[in-house]
């Protein structure tokens, strides 16, 4: 473990809360805290337990940055098709 | 086209029958496969020992288990997000409990799991400490022997597993749980347990975690 990781892992020992929601409730609320944040809205404020969640759970994380990506290419209008996304598997 | 659709369309169309319904349900599925296709494309670092054509099967299948879970959880959708981006996250879901599945394949996770050979004292030695004056050195050392304590002492071996496992050794979640044949629930409950065991013995011992994490941002 490198100092980085000890140093992250150390604020996730700070930050543990006594009660913190389980994964599929963070995945229930999770589309929600999406839309709060495309729609300018401060969504760590209005839902702190999912932030407190996405902040201590790399899976969950994982899904909501790709979804929040999704969320913003679908409101450019810059979503690939499906023939550009299966062009960038190789 | 999908992205045309209200909320209330979608739902509406989704739950009637006919040509309606099946266009509906079109469009969702090749709303999921581009979710899934989405997130192959950022993470193809998973699929190194995969075939492209085995790649884009693989998210046919998930697009479709994703359409399956879609329809089984309609009447979850609460109309507070839009229809497509609750949609989304079970194409995200699948794709990426499928993409940590096949990087994983034939890994033994035996080694990763074990801290018997003292490599759990390496990893938690193994920092920056050179950058630290020798108080602040002195004061890391004493947390991380705490740490060292808490996790040889105060776990049970299932906690003290899936934490060398995904703490130290960065194992997925979804692999741990699936490798011990539970769910991402469990796991993440057991790692808050075994926070909150380091936590409160870091606290009774008269550690101030918070000045402690000042010291990494001053070294910036």
């Amino acid at each position: 473990m490198n100092g980085d990781r000890f140093e992250s892992w150390l604020r996730n020992i700070y930050e543990t809360q006594n009660e913190e929601i389980s994964c599929t409730e963070c995945f229930d609320l999770m589309s929600r805290f999406v839309e709060l944040e495309a729609s300018g809205q401060d969504a760590a404020a209005k839902m702190p337990q999912v932030k407190q969640h996405l902040d201590q759970c790399p899976a969950c994380r994982d899904e909501y940055e790709t979804l929040r990506e999704l969320r913003r290419l679908e409101e450019e209008g810059g979503m690939p098709s499906i023939d550009d996304l299966q062009d960038l598997i190789h | 086209m999908s992205n045309t659709r209200t909320n209330e369309e979608w739902l509406n169309d989704l739950r009637t029958s006919g040509a309606a319904q099946e266009a509906a349900i079109a469009d969702l599925r090749n709303l999921l496969l581009r979710s899934v296709l989405f997130f192959f494309s950022r993470n193809l670092g998973e699929f190194d020992r995969l075939a492209r054509d085995e790649i884009l099967q693989l998210a046919e299948d998930c697009a479709q288990e994703a359409l399956i879970a879609v329809m089984n959880h309609l009447s979850d959708f609460r109309g507070d997000s839009k229809f497509t981006t609750w949609a989304y996250k079970f194409g995200i879901n699948i794709a990426l409990m499928t993409a940590r599945r096949e990087r994983w394949k034939g890994v033994s996770l035996d080694q990763l799991a074990s801290a018997e050979d003292g490599s759990l004292s390496k990893w938690l030695i193994r920092d920056k400490s050179s950058e630290f004056t020798p108080d602040q050195s002195a004061l890391l050392s004493e947390i991380r022997e705490v740490i060292r304590e808490v996790i040889e002492q105060d776990l049970t071996d299932k906690q003290r597993r899936v934490l060398i496992m995904m703490v130290f050794n960065e194992v997925p979640m979804d692999e741990v749980a699936r490798r011990l044949d539970t769910n991402r629930n469990a796991i993440y409950k057991m790692l808050h347990d075994a926070r909150r065991k380091l936590k409160n013995r870091l606290q009774a011992r008269g550690f101030d975690v918070g000045e402690i994490l000042a010291l990494f941002t001053i070294q910036r």
